[in-house]
């Protein structure tokens, strides 16, 4: 009994907390994040009419909005992806346990449990969950880049950004191997990885030195819809000068 | 309230033949009746084999809009079911007489709708071939369904409430199957009597069911309420604005017990006219079932009223914005289901004439369900289309594969309920004629009023 | 044994309860068959208390406990962290409770009632169609007759017979037919042919 009790502690307990800083005064809106998630993940590329019926696939998206009256308008940049909240609202709403809260911090999304009631995508406030309402196909030779790494979801399943859970899992286990824990900057998620102008910084946040914690100590900090009480794991750090008005 | 008579004392034979006209061999209209609801039944399932066959992009659900129809029609369908307990269970508690020739109606119609809006959420799932992952039993993937889940207690509450209300109207039917059991020969008679399970009716098997009756009727009662309100946790406790509202339970018990009570006075007027009962649903009945709408539209419009009046007031901002969307987006549906859940039934249910007019109750019924759906609707879509993140606003228009499978649901109901009333008494026999046996009229002064004897 | 008489209306067979209770049969033998309830006393009088009830709030209490166990114990059995809520939320268990009590307890009472009907009856019992359509039977269990069952002071009218249990039941079966003809019966069945 105690055995068990242990193992089930041990599961539910990790030395990792894995977060972003998204650096809204670097974000350029160049999308580069966008397509790097896009290829990591096997995320299926849509045609224009599904994206004008609003069944875009995209796991990341830039929220774009304009600041000011012509001729004196600005465009601001919001990256949005899973902010992989605390007291994520889409976990416990799920029947069959196909979201849930991974000891990480991470918002787990098991395609394989998952039966298709869309009731996490209704309660995500930040509606980054996006659901296959089409079966999709790479045509050749784009299916050589799909990823062996993750699942191709079939029709009818909902998928979400994942922080690359696929990247995380082999950097753990290499420094499993190595009897050590994985080292600040060691794994980045793709969007991270891609961002030209570094506005997006990943990392643990269990461990108050990284570089991640660091910048979420920011006077800048700011999280999405905080009121609603998600404890969202994605930091926004708040662009400066007079546009954000 | 006046009991009602009949025009002559009639021998309980003759009561017999009357009351289960239903169940003489079909005729040629039935058999047209039932093949055109089984034609759209077939074309619903057409449809949905349709969406099972090409991916949830046949409807017109999209982000952020990822319930549309089927859930409008699943808390619909769960909302009418409440009819048969509200008004067999309550009624037969209060010892109502007039209940008795409506209450077996009411009692089928819950079966059959409870059992149609139990299809719904399978019909929305979007592998709904794995839908058996919702069910829990010991299997092979190592994992039981999450119970935290508002799906489940879903699942838990709608099943108990199939059997549960399954059981009472079995229980109601038991004598009037042995009655049909000895009026029946041949096939029919081994049907009925293996239905009727012996029952002979002694004095011993009366006195007992009698208290199993008022035990049930008790029984059913909270799982009635506790349906409805957890399909109103389906929303109430989730984070989407508009739906997060602790109201949602009552409001949406209310709402239900509306729908029902209407539903139930648009069979009674199908039963009446299809049967020839008119000698025993009389006008009383219809007075009496207009009343009871009434007090259940106030009901329902104070409950919407407080709903309503809490958000303009408090100007929440994303509150706010989810019912201006409402309202500007859909001002005539809003319009109707303000006119048919409370204007036209609060005007007219007050005046005796209207209430024993059937063609006046049957347009109120009528638009009481049409206006209940549509608050369904509006319950539901513009919350979820103007959500959190104004980036990601969307729209929703149902697709007519949603719209067949809706209107397959009605026809299925409609299916179910002519198949139920051609095998079946669909006018409680043994409570009529208990009812009959214990009528005397009684001289007072100049005249004889009707009395019931009956017990303490 | 049983014979049962069938009688066209309810005060012809109200006579022919009072007549045979006047002949030594007790109210506890007696019992009518009527297609609709009539008023304890109005034919015969059901004094037992009914213990099917009981049933029911066993099933109230089996079903809480399995409604716990499908909440508490599958969350348990297999803990999954979601959203931040307890594995065991003391909410949904308490409405999964609740839901299968009542369903347990509704289960419960249409079984108890119809363990305490006797019903479905396998045996063959005398019965008349007639019945359907308005008649009343009246029904008499016969006892196995041939010895003296002695009303003692403080025996219930349920536990002797009184002196016409010394009759044979053929006797007894012959006396109370003529009893029922005489009071209005229709016809008897299960008596004559025996």
């Amino acid at each position: 009994m105690s055995n068990r009790k242990e193992t089930i502690m041990e599961k539910m307990t990790s030395p990792y907390k894995w977060g972003m800083v998204i650096d809204l005064d670097r974000c350029t809106g160049c999308g580069a994040c966008v397509v790097a998630c896009q290829a990591e993940n096997n995320v299926a590329i849509c045609e224009k009419k599904e994206i004008s019926e609003g069944r875009n696939m995209q796991w990341l998206r830039i929220e774009r909005f304009w600041v000011g009256e012509y001729p004196d308008v600005r465009v601001r940049f919001l990256p949005v992806l899973c902010q992989h909240c605390h007291d994520a609202p889409c976990e416990p709403v799920c029947p069959v346990y196909a979201s849930y809260h991974n000891p990480d911090g991470l918002n787990g999304q098991v395609y394989n449990r998952c039966v298709g009631t869309r009731y996490c995508a209704n309660n995500c406030p930040y509606a980054v969950r996006v659901f296959n309402f089409y079966s999709h196909e790479w045509p050749k030779p784009l299916d050589n880049q799909l990823s062996p790494d993750i699942t191709v979801r079939s029709r009818g399943v909902m998928e979400k950004c994942t922080f690359c859970v696929q990247r995380i899992r082999r950097a753990k286990e290499e420094a499993t191997g190595e009897g050590r824990l994985v080292h600040d900057g060691e794994v980045q998620p793709a969007c991270a990885q891609t961002c030209p102008a570094e506005a997006l910084v990943f990392g643990n946040l269990a461990d108050p030195q990284s570089r991640v914690a660091r910048l979420s100590r920011s006077p800048r900090r700011f999280k999405l819809l905080e009121h609603l009480g998600t404890h969202p794991s994605v930091y926004y750090l708040k662009g400066g000068g007079r546009e954000h008005v | 309230m006046s009991e009602p008579t009949l025009s002559a004392a009639k021998s309980a034979g003759q009561l017999n033949d009357e009351l289960l006209s239903s169940l003489r061999p079909p005729t040629r209209r039935w058999y047209l009746l039932a093949f055109c609801l089984g034609a759209v039944v077939a074309w619903g399932l057409a449809a949905f084999i349709w969406q099972l066959t090409h991916g949830m992009y046949v409807t017109g659900k999209n982000r952020p809009v990822m319930w549309g129809f089927y859930i409008t029609g699943f808390v619909f369908w769960v909302g009418l079911s409440h009819s048969g307990t509200m008004v067999s269970s309550i009624l037969r508690l209060s010892q109502a007489n007039w209940r008795r020739p409506i209450l077996r109606a009411a009692e089928a119609m819950t079966v059959f709708c409870i059992t149609v809006a139990g299809l719904f959420p399978l019909i929305h799932l979007g592998r709904n071939w794995t839908f058996f992952y919702m069910i829990p039993y010991p299997n092979q993937r190592g994992l039981w369904p999450n119970f935290r889940s508002p799906l489940l207690w879903d699942m838990t509450a709608i099943t108990a409430y199939i059997i549960g209300s399954t059981l009472f109207l079995y229980l109601g039917l038991l004598p009037d199957l042995a009655v049909v059991r000895d009026r029946s020969v041949g096939w029919r008679h081994k049907v009925y009597a293996v239905l009727a399970m012996g029952w002979r009716g002694s004095a011993h098997e009366w006195s007992v069911y009698h208290k199993a009756s008022t035990l049930m009727a008790a029984l059913i009662i909270p799982v009635a309420v506790s349906v409805h309100s957890i399909v109103a946790w389906d929303f109430a406790v989730t984070v989407v604005p508009g739906w997060h509202s602790t109201i949602f339970p009552p409001y949406f018990v209310i709402g239900a017990i509306l729908s029902g009570v209407a539903a139930v006075i648009t069979l009674m007027i199908i039963i009446r006219r299809a049967f020839h009962l008119e000698e025993y649903l009389t006008p009383l009945h219809f007075d009496n079932m207009g009343k009871l709408l009434l007090v259940i539209s106030l009901l329902w419009t104070y409950a919407y009223f407080v709903e309503v009046q809490t958000t303009w007031y408090a100007h929440e901002p994303i509150e706010w914005e989810v019912f201006s969307f409402m309202a500007d987006r859909y001002t005539i549906p809003l319009l109707v289901m303000l006119a048919g859940n409370s204007l036209l039934p609060i005007t007219a249910m007050c005046f005796k004439r209207l209430r024993r007019s059937i063609g006046m109750m049957l347009a109120v019924s009528l638009l009481v369900n049409v206006a209940m759906f549509i608050e369904r609707f509006l319950i539901i879509v513009p919350s979820l289309s103007h959500k959190n993140m104004p980036f990601a606003w969307g729209s929703y228009t149902p697709s007519w594969v949603e719209i067949s499978v809706n209107i397959a649901a009605l026809a299925g109901f409609a299916l179910l309920y002519t198949l139920f009333a051609k095998f079946f008494p669909i006018v409680a026999l043994s409570d009529v004629r208990e009812l009959e046996a214990r009528k005397a009229g009684v001289p007072l002064g100049r005249v004889r009023v009707p009395s019931i004897t009956g017990e303490e | 044994m049983e014979i049962l008489g069938i009688f066209s209306d309810v005060e012809s067979a109200a006579r022919g309860v009072n007549e045979l209770v006047r002949a030594g049969f007790t109210e506890a033998q007696i019992t009518s068959l009527t297609s609709v309830p009539y008023p304890d006393g109005v034919l015969v009088r059901t004094g037992r208390s009914s213990w099917f009830r009981w049933l029911a709030l066993g099933g109230g209490l089996a079903g809480a406990a399995a409604g716990f166990g499908l909440a508490a114990g599958t969350a348990w059995l297999y803990p999954v962290q979601t959203g931040d809520k307890p594995i065991i939320a003391l909410y949904p268990t308490a409405i999964i409770c609740f839901e299968v009590a009542l369903l347990c307890a509704i289960i419960g009472t249409m079984t108890g009632m119809f363990l305490e009907m006797g019903l479905p009856a396998l045996g063959r019992r005398p019965y008349d169609p007639a019945i359907a359509d308005g008649c009343i039977g009246i029904c008499l269990a016969i006892h196995a007759g041939g010895e003296v069952v002695a009303c003692g002071p403080g025996d219930e009218s349920g536990e002797c017979i009184g002196g016409i249990a010394s009759l044979s039941s053929g006797e007894q079966i012959s006396r109370a037919e003529e009893i029922m003809r005489a009071a209005g019966a229709v016809r008897v069945i299960g008596g004559g042919e025996s």
